[in-house]
């Protein structure tokens, strides 16, 4: 096979319209619109997946290739994802304050690993300027309601 | 329209709406100074600070942040020799060679005053241009609207860097966002695919700032990169005087009105930006230059060019938002998502139904050019201390503000997970090589397009009137013109680069 990442981009496009334009099929007309709910969502996801198509097709066909990734630190990346994506799961359970705390102290170890004892304190201070600043400002000052912790009632 | 501009001047000059625009600028400033942070960023971040606010407040700290943003990038760009945002780039290939000659205070002050000229002028057509476009779209029925939000789709497509293919890809993958969860006609569950933060539909605010925001932080993070760092020492003396640097730039006025005509034109082009209309001034002025082979070693014209007609293209990209709702950018965009969270809705009508709020953008717009050269002149030599704050401490904090954003709209935790959903997908989509803009004004637009569709079959299921109604025929056929002529471009550029690798291989 020779397609590319823009070939394989192009497959997902595809697969992921033709399964949206399969369940759109399922779709009850209305009564009090001549065309359903289901009309514009075949359009797009018709127009797509031709699109999608011809990505692949161009890409198959392509006398050069797109450039190689360049090397970068993706497990870098993966990481931060995974503990941003932590931090949202633990967000309704532990109540903004305490998940902002962790969350920040972190990924801030992450980004620049702490190696004294005094970066160990700065990422802390760091995290709980964070948490409270942020807290206090959109709650008192902004009235946003920030999450209470469903286990800590924090 | 003077009365009312007048008006919102008096209204905005008060404290309550004068605090707002003076923060807004000097975070945009210092936004737009951090290399690596851009004016969309600064604004995401910005935005739930606005939700306690009234409208008019939210939106005059926004105005000021997109103004001060515009310019802020010039400090880095002269002093680091690192653009602070993209828009700034043009600027330091003459702005930091004048530095390093030993003249930091004119490149500086060149940049500002330019800055604040070319802003102004960008103003002038704001004003002047806003009010008649916006009447012209309330003679738009459904057929015109369904017709200009396609043109505006298909332009941005096709004038992204990356492939035209890619482009069309990628604002169809917007549209099918807006086409889960509920029908906007009807109300009616569709395709919610078993997932609860799907069901009730998408907002398209946490969608922006996930795609946006983790398109740039993750892509700084897997650089893990440090800038280089001192071309000018923070102690450099910017001392100037002002009168020879304004007269500098004003005893050309043809030039500066040509560089604030191409700044506004790009501004009004959905989704080009801020870098593209310096890009294309710093071009035209070393075209019309006497001395072209200068350009790169500090000449003053090169600065001047790039930066009067970047802070013009942000009257330009205002007016689309308030003329017709169409984001120019994606800062506009997120204004237009503050609009909504107030419950108002921007377009041909925003500007009779709300007269208070766009007069007063227009007045927070030309007030925040003054507050920018004062923030700059006093800030500039201490700017350098701030762009230094490790971004290892930057990234958590404006992730977090992302969050509460994306939490603050409706109080649930389902924007927050759209906000993490689409922080992959706007990650892997640049990984990929698929350009942003379209996707977003697709997910902006389609609804819009849905409903002006549906209402158009609804009025007359003869779809010939989509063709033979003579605007939204003219749009149709500018949005297949926008195609072909992308299609036209991509092929001369794909020529050009092999007939250069067919060169360097001889």
């Amino acid at each position: 096979m020779r397609l590319s990442r823009d070939g394989w981009a192009g497959l997902a496009v595809l697969a992921a319209s033709l399964v949206l334009f399969l369940l759109t099929l399922g779709l009850k007309p209305s009564a009090l619109v001549p065309v359903g709910p289901g009309f514009y969502p075949r359009i797009v996801l018709g127009v797509t997946a031709l699109f999608a198509v011809w990505l692949v097709v161009a890409d198959f066909f392509a006398a050069a290739r797109p450039a190689p990734l360049p090397a970068a630190n993706y497990a870098a990346v993966v990481l931060h994802f995974s503990v941003f994506g932590v931090y949202v799961a633990a967000l309704p359970g532990l109540g903004f304050r305490i998940a902002t705390f962790l969350y920040v102290a972190a990924a801030n170890a992450l980004m620049a690993p702490p190696v004294r004892g005094r970066d160990w304190l700065r990422a802390a201070a760091l995290a709980l300027g964070t948490a409270l600043a942020t807290y206090y400002v959109f709650e008192h000052y902004l009235s946003v309601l920030l999450p209470r912790g469903r286990w800590t009632d924090f | 329209m003077y009365e009312l501009l007048l008006a919102g001047i008096a209204n905005v000059a008060q404290v309550k709406y004068l605090v707002p625009l003076f923060f807004g600028t000097l975070v945009g400033v210092i936004g737009g100074a951090l290399p690596g942070v851009t004016i969309t960023m600064t604004i995401i971040v910005v935005l739930p600070f606005t939700f306690g606010l009234d409208p008019l407040q939210g939106l005059v700290a926004m105005t000021g942040v997109y103004v001060g943003g515009s310019a802020g990038g010039l400090v880095t760009a002269v002093l680091l020799g690192i653009p602070g945002t993209p828009s700034a780039i043009a600027t330091t290939f003459d702005g930091n060679p004048m530095a390093r000659n030993g003249e930091p205070g004119r490149a500086i002050w060149l940049g500002v005053w330019a800055s604040f000229f070319g802003g102004l002028l960008g103003g002038v057509f704001l004003i002047a241009a806003t009010e008649p476009l916006a009447k012209i779209a309330l003679e738009f029925g459904p057929w015109e609207f369904f017709s200009l939000f396609i043109l505006a789709l298909s332009m941005v497509a096709g004038l992204t860097e990356a492939s035209l293919l890619k482009g069309l890809v990628s604002g169809c993958l917007g549209l099918i966002v807006t086409v889960l969860g509920t029908d906007p006609v009807m109300g009616q569950e569709r395709l919610g695919l078993g997932i609860e933060f799907i069901k009730g539909g998408i907002d398209f605010l946490p969608v922006l700032i996930g795609v946006f925001a983790f398109a740039q932080i993750m892509g700084e993070i897997e650089r893990r990169g440090e800038d280089a760092r001192g071309a000018v020492g923070a102690g450099s003396r910017l001392v100037v005087s002002h009168a020879k640097v304004i007269w500098e730039i004003v005893s050309h006025p043809f030039q500066l009105l040509w560089f604030a005509f191409i700044g506004v034109l790009i501004g009004v082009l959905p989704a080009i930006g801020g870098s593209a209309a310096s890009m294309m001034a710093y071009d035209q002025a070393k075209k019309i230059s006497r001395r072209p082979e200068k350009f790169g070693t500090g000449v003053p014209e090169g600065i001047i060019a790039s930066e009067s007609s970047n802070n013009a293209n942000v009257g330009g990209s205002l007016v689309t938002i308030m003329a017709f709702g169409i984001p120019g950018d994606a800062v506009t965009a997120v204004m237009l998502g503050a609009l909504t969270i107030h419950g108002i809705q921007s377009g041909p009508l925003f500007i009779s139904q709300h007269p208070t709020l766009a007069y007063g953008i227009f007045a927070a717009y030309l007030l925040a050019h003054p507050l920018m050269v004062l923030i700059l002149g006093v800030a500039a030599r201490w700017m350098l201390r701030i762009v230094s704050v490790p971004k290892s401490a930057l990234f958590p904090v404006v992730l977090v503000l992302c969050v509460i954003g994306a939490y603050a709209l409706n109080n649930t935790m389902s924007n927050v997970y759209v906000l993490l959903t689409f922080g992959v997908l706007g990650y892997l989509m640049v990984k990929f090589g698929f350009p942003l803009a379209p996707f977003i004004l697709g997910v902006i637009l389609g609804d819009q397009i849905e409903v002006n569709l549906i209402r158009s079959i609804m009025t007359d299921p003869n779809p010939w009137l989509f063709l033979t109604h003579p605007i939204s025929g003219l749009l149709l056929a500018a949005s297949v013109g926008s195609i072909v002529f992308a299609l036209w471009q991509h092929r001369r550029m794909a020529g050009r680069t092999a007939a250069a690798e067919a060169d360097a291989d001889f």
